[in-house]
């Protein structure tokens, strides 16, 4: 049936499409199909939603005395030439 | 020495922050992941000549760190989780192509909302390395998959089968914590029939 091969294509390329990585006009026949499947919406979502959460669990700010540390290193390479 | 138009220093240590957030997702330890930064900028400042200012830094610095990572940290630790890997069959993944019911994935979708920066880490830390490092150069770097081919030394198709697993994994664990906290029931049962929705049907 052609709705299941429209279902199947969504699926498979759907990392693809969270991820910006499909020409144009695979993007937009994905999002079109998106828009009229919910089932095949149901898992964007979800995949899209992991990956934005998956985003911001993060942004840890590098200890002070890393960069003191950092900069020693730099700074003996530096006399050491 | 650097150029006098191009300051490698200054460029290079602006990127230290996200190379430390990296690296403890990469080494899962503090003391290791400054252990690696470190490693990393002794390495880039080595090797900068090697670098054409006006190509992509901040992609060159993980290279390096990856690097660094792979031949230094992975070797030592204590039991690489290389399970997941081979957990992945390809019959697991066709079914994974597969729609949930709409029943389970607004159930899913739901459980999501109440997971927090803690359980996502710690299912990313569950992650065999070259799963997790893909998923993180992605989601959380926002680099393109010729970008982490790049820095992961990797065809683009091996990003892609990566990223694919190592996403699929992700969820699983979500998935299974959600559960574990009775907010998630993944059986198709527990779910009424009537909730249950797939493509044919909802086109007619």
């Amino acid at each position: 049936m052609a709705h299941k091969a429209e279902c199947e294509e969504a699926l498979d390329r759907l990392f693809e499409y969270i991820d910006n990585e499909l020409p144009d006009d695979e993007l937009v026949r994905i999002g079109e199909h998106l828009k009229t499947c919910p089932p095949c919406e149901a898992e964007h979502r979800i995949n899209e939603k992991i990956k934005r959460m998956v985003h911001g669990a993060g942004g840890e700010v590098a200890p002070g005395d890393l960069r003191t540390k950092v900069l020693a290193t730099i700074r003996e390479a530096r006399t050491a030439e | 020495m650097t150029d006098t138009d191009f300051d490698f220093e200054t460029e290079a240590l602006s990127y230290m922050d996200q190379l430390y957030a990296a690296a403890l997702r990469m080494t899962r330890h503090g003391a290791d992941a400054e252990d690696l930064v470190q490693e990393t900028y002794a390495k880039a400042f080595a090797a900068q000549d090697k670098f054409t200012p006006g190509t992509n830094l901040k992609a060159w610095l993980y290279r390096i760190q990856t690097n660094a990572f792979i031949n230094t940290y992975r070797k030592k630790q204590r039991e690489p989780k290389r399970s997941d890997a081979e957990q992945v069959e390809d019959w697991q993944l066709a079914a994974a192509a597969e729609h949930t019911s709409s029943g389970l994935a607004s159930a899913e979708d739901a459980a999501l909302d109440s997971m927090g920066d803690t359980e996502v880490k710690r299912a990313l830390a569950e992650l065999s390395d070259d799963f997790r490092m893909a998923v993180y150069l992605s989601d959380v770097e926002g680099f393109a998959y010729k970008e982490i081919a790049q820095i992961m030394d990797t065809p683009v198709g091996t990003v892609m089968s990566r990223l694919h697993r190592g996403r699929k994994l992700l969820r699983e664990k979500l998935r299974e914590y959600a559960a574990d906290r009775g907010m998630y029931d993944r059986r198709e049962g527990a779910t009424p029939k009537k909730d249950q929705e797939v493509c044919d049907g909802a086109q007619g």
